[in-house]
C-alpha cells in the first residue's frame, strides 16, 4: 500500500501511528480504581502500629463479615489535608474515616460524623464501659457518640535512672519546679537534662493547667483567650527554660524520630512525651540503653497533676452509602478481641480498653522495671476524662495550637521574652477568635 | 607560564571542587542516609564512614511506593509528551502566524500561572469528584497540562522566534508545505530548545506535591506524596525517606544527563544579542 502523503509532508502512516502513540500514552494515564461488586468499604487512617494491626487481621474480617475493606494508610499531615477535604466535599469514597482528636469539635459541629448512639444501642457486645471514659468523652455530645477510640495516647516520663541515681535522685520529679532542677544538675555537654517533642502546644499544658492556666477562660461556652495570665507567662518562661538550656540543639523543633534517636543513643536524661513512644524508646533493637530506662508520671503544679491526653477514633462518614458495612467494620476494628491483637503482637501500647490494658499478658508484656505501664496509662485516661482536656476539643483550637508553637518557639529561641511574647500571642489569639466568631470578654 | 596563571591553574579547580562540595553535599548526605540503618544515621556525632546496607531499598521495594513511581514516570511522561505535541505547535503558530490578538492570546495563555496552585485546589477537586477523575492518573496529566502547556508555548515561542524565517521559505521553495518546513526544519534546528522544555515540563509534574496530594487517595498516589506517608504517628521512617527521595532523584539525574548538551546549547541559545 503507498505511503499516502498529508498536504505539508507527514506520512499518513507516520501520523497514525503518532496518534495511536499518543492515545496510547493517554489510555495507560487514565486507569480509573477498580470496582467490585461484593460490599466493599474503604477506611483512611494514619499510618500507626494500629493500622498495621488491622491490615494483618483483614482476612479475619472478611471471613467473619463478607465485607472487604480496604485501609489507606498515610502519614498524620496527609491524613490532616485529605480527611478534612473528604468530609468538606460530602465525598462518600471513604466509609470510614480517622477522628482526629483536636478536630473533634469542628467536625462534629459541622455534621461531618454519623451520629452511633443507634448502633450502640443495637449492638450492645461493643461494650462501651470497657472503653476508658477519658476516651470516649471527647466524641460525646451529650448523649450521642459520634466516634469509638482506638488510640489514646497520654503524657508521661521516660527517664535515665542509673543517670538519675547518680545525680542523687532515687526517684524522677514529681513538680515542675523540681524537674528544672534536676535538668540543670545533669544537663551536660554530652546529656541533655530534658527532651520533648515539637508539638509544644499539646506538651506545655502539661505545666499551665497544673499551674491553674488554661487556653480559654471557661471552655467551651467561653472560649476568652487566657494567654496573658501570670500563670500561662510564668509557665511559658519555665517550659522554654528547659527547651533553650537544659534540652539538646534545636530543643523546641525535635520530632519523635529525632527524640528517640536522641533517648537511644544515651543523649539525653529525662523525656516528656506520649506514651505511645514508649515502646520505641525501649526498642532493643536499637538502643543497649532500654534496660536503664524507666517510666513514670509527669510532674504536678501547684493545681495538681493534668498529663495530657490525645484520643484518635474511627467515624463513619455521613455521606458513605454503606454505613452499615462501615459500622460492621468500626465495630470489629475497635472490639476487644483487635484490640488485645493489636497489643500483644503489633506494639499497640497506648489502647483504650481497659480489659486490654488489665488482660495478664498485657500487664506481663509492658510493665518494665518494675513500671506497670498499662496502669499508669488508664490512669492518665481516667484523669483526662474529668473534663480538662476540653480546650483542645473546641472547633477553633487546630488554628490557635499553630499560634501557641510559634509563640513558644519564638520564646525559646530568645527572640522575644516570656511576657512579651504571651501578651503577643493574647492578640493575636483575640483576633483569631473573633474572625471566628468568638466573643471575647474583658 | 607566568606564576599569575599558573597559580588561577590551580586555584580555579580547588575553588569549584569546594564549590561542588557545598552545593551537593546535601545531596550526598541524603544518599549516605539511605545506605544506612536508622542507628547509624543519627549517631552523635555524625560518622562519615559506615558499613552500608540496602535494607532500606529492599524495604522500600516491599512497600506500595514502587507502585507510586510507577506513577510518578507515566504522569509526568505522558505529560510531557502531551504537552510537546499540544505546546509545540501552539508556539509555532504565535511565533508566525503573526495575526493581530497574538498579545493578548499570548498573556491569557500565561494566567494559568499567575496564580498559586492552592487557589485552584478546591475547585479542581470539586470539579474532579463529579467528573469521577479523582485518583485517576489521567486526571494528574489533565492538571499538570493545564500548567505545562504555557511553559511550553512561551519557552518555544523564544526559540522559534529566534530562528529566520528564510529557512522554511527556502523550505516552500523546494516545494515543503507549512507542516513539512516545520517538522523537517524547524524542529530540528530547535531541539536544544524541545530538550530544555521537555526537562522543565518533565520537573514540574514529577516534583508536584500539592495536586497529588489533594487529588489521589491510593491508585494514582505519586512517589513525592507517598514518601511523606513513611512518616508514621510514633515515628519517622528515614531510611525509606531517604532511599525514596534518592530514587526519585535518579530519572531526573539520568534524563538530565542524557540531554545536557541539548540542555546546554538550550539554555544559552538568545543568551547572546545579535
Amino acid at each position: 500500500m503507498a505511503n499516502v502523503q498529508l498536504r505539508g509532508g507527514i506520512p499518513r502512516r507516520r501520523f497514525l501511528g503518532g496518534a495511536l502513540g499518543t492515545a496510547g500514552v493517554l489510555a495507560t494515564a487514565g486507569v480509573a480504581p477498580a470496582q467490585t461488586r461484593r460490599t466493599s468499604i474503604k477506611m483512611m487512617q494514619v499510618s500507626h502500629a494500629y493500622s498495621n494491626g488491622l491490615t494483618a487481621q483483614l482476612g479475619e474480617f472478611e471471613k467473619k463479615t463478607g465485607i472487604k475493606a480496604e485501609i489507606d494508610v498515610m502519614s498524620f499531615p496527609v491524613l490532616n489535608q485529605r480527611a478534612d477535604l473528604e468530609l468538606a466535599s460530602g465525598s462518600g469514597a471513604y466509609d470510614v474515616i480517622q477522628m482526629i482528636f483536636i478536630r473533634t469539635g469542628r467536625w462534629i459541629r459541622a455534621g461531618w460524623a454519623e451520629p452511633l448512639t443507634p448502633y450502640l444501642e443495637r449492638d450492645k457486645d461493643v461494650d462501651l464501659p470497657d472503653l476508658v471514659s477519658g476516651a470516649v468523652s471527647p466524641f460525646r455530645r451529650g448523649d450521642t457518640i459520634y466516634a469509638l477510640p482506638w488510640l489514646a495516647d497520654s503524657t508521661v516520663v521516660g527517664y535515665r535512672a542509673d543517670l538519675l541515681d547518680k545525680a542523687g535522685y532515687a526517684k524522677p520529679p514529681e513538680t515542675f519546679e523540681a524537674l528544672q532542677e534536676m535538668a540543670a544538675r545533669i544537663h551536660t555537654r554530652d546529656t541533655a537534662g530534658f527532651v520533648t517533642q515539637d508539638n509544644l502546644h499539646w506538651i506545655w499544658p502539661n505545666w499551665l493547667i497544673s499551674y491553674g492556666g488554661n487556653f480559654f477562660a471557661n471552655p467551651p461556652d467561653d472560649l476568652t483567650p487566657r494567654f496573658d495570665t501570670p500563670e500561662a507567662i510564668r509557665t511559658a518562661e519555665m517550659f522554654t527554660t528547659l527547651l533553650a538550656r537544659y534540652s539538646p540543639p534545636g530543643g523546641a523543633k525535635l520530632n519523635t524520630a529525632v527524640i528517640h534517636a536522641i533517648m537511644h543513643q544515651g543523649k539525653a536524661a529525662y523525656y516528656l512525651d506520649g506514651f505511645g513512644n514508649v515502646q520505641r524508646i525501649i526498642d532493643t533493637t536499637k538502643t543497649q540503653l532500654a534496660d536503664r530506662m524507666a517510666f513514670s508520671n509527669t510532674p504536678s503544679g501547684p493545681r495538681g497533676h493534668f498529663p495530657q491526653l490525645a484520643v484518635h477514633g474511627y467515624l463513619i462518614n455521613p455521606a458513605s452509602k454503606k454505613k452499615e458495612a462501615a459500622w460492621e467494620f468500626l465495630r470489629w476494628a475497635v472490639s476487644k478481641e483487635v484490640m488485645l491483637k493489636n497489643a500483644l503482637e503489633h506494639g499497640h501500647m497506648a489502647c483504650t480498653r481497659s480489659s486490654v490494658l488489665n488482660h495478664p499478658e498485657v500487664k506481663k508484656k509492658y510493665t518494665w522495671r518494675g513500671s506497670d505501664m498499662p496502669a499508669l496509662h488508664e490512669a492518665v485516661m481516667k484523669r483526662a476524662g474529668e473534663g480538662y482536656m476540653t480546650y483542645r476539643t473546641v472547633p477553633q483550637f487546630p488554628p490557635l495550637g499553630d499560634r501557641v508553637i510559634i509563640a513558644l518557639t519564638a520564646i525559646a529561641s530568645g527572640q522575644t521574652s516570656a511576657a512579651d511574647g504571651m501578651k503577643a500571642l493574647q492578640r493575636d489569639a483575640e483576633a483569631l477568635l473573633r474572625k471566628e466568631g468568638v466573643r471575647i470578654k474583658g | 607560564m607566568s606564576s599569575r596563571r599558573r597559580a588561577s591553574r590551580v586555584l580555579y579547580p580547588v575553588a569549584v571542587g569546594g564549590l561542588l562540595l557545598v552545593v551537593l553535599f546535601p545531596v550526598l548526605w541524603l544518599v549516605l542516609f539511605s545506605l544506612r540503618t536508622e542507628l547509624d544515621s543519627f549517631r552523635m556525632p555524625p560518622q562519615l564512614l559506615v558499613m552500608p546496607t540496602l535494607q532500606n531499598y529492599v524495604d522500600l521495594w516491599e512497600s506500595k511506593f514502587l507502585r507510586a513511581f510507577e506513577n510518578s514516570a507515566v504522569t509526568a511522561t505522558s505529560t510531557t509528551v502531551v504537552s510537546l505535541l499540544l505546546g509545540v505547535p501552539a508556539a509555532y503558530a504565535l511565533s508566525r502566524a503573526g495575526f493581530r490578538s497574538e498579545r493578548l492570546l499570548s498573556f491569557w495563555v500565561l494566567a494559568t500561572r499567575m496564580a498559586p496552585p492552592i487557589a485552584f485546589g478546591i475547585p479542581f477537586f470539586l470539579i474532579y469528584k463529579e467528573l469521577d477523575l479523582i485518583d485517576t492518573r489521567l486526571g494528574l496529566v489533565v492538571i499538570y497540562l493545564s500548567f505545562n502547556l504555557s511553559l511550553v508555548i512561551w519557552m518555544m515561542r523564544a526559540f522559534f522566534d529566534g530562528l529566520p524565517r528564510s529557512l522554511e521559505e527556502a523550505a516552500y521553495i523546494d516545494g515543503a508545505g507549512v507542516v513539512g518546513a516545520f517538522v523537517r526544519v524547524t524542529l530540528p534546528l530547535c531541539a536544544p530548545g524541545l530538550a530544555t522544555t521537555a526537562i522543565f515540563c518533565f520537573l514540574l509534574s514529577w516534583n508536584d506535591f500539592f495536586y497529588s496530594l489533594i487529588l489521589t487517595r491510593s491508585e494514582a498516589l505519586t512517589a513525592p506524596v507517598a514518601i511523606v506517608n513513611f512518616m508514621n504517628y510514633e515515628s519517622w521512617e528515614y531510611g525509606k525517606i531517604s532511599a525514596g527521595a534518592t530514587l526519585i532523584m535518579l530519572p531526573v539525574v539520568v534524563f538530565s544527563l542524557a540531554v545536557r548538551r541539548y540542555l546546554i546549547r538550550g539554555l544559552t541559545a538568545g543568551a547572546v544579542k545579535g
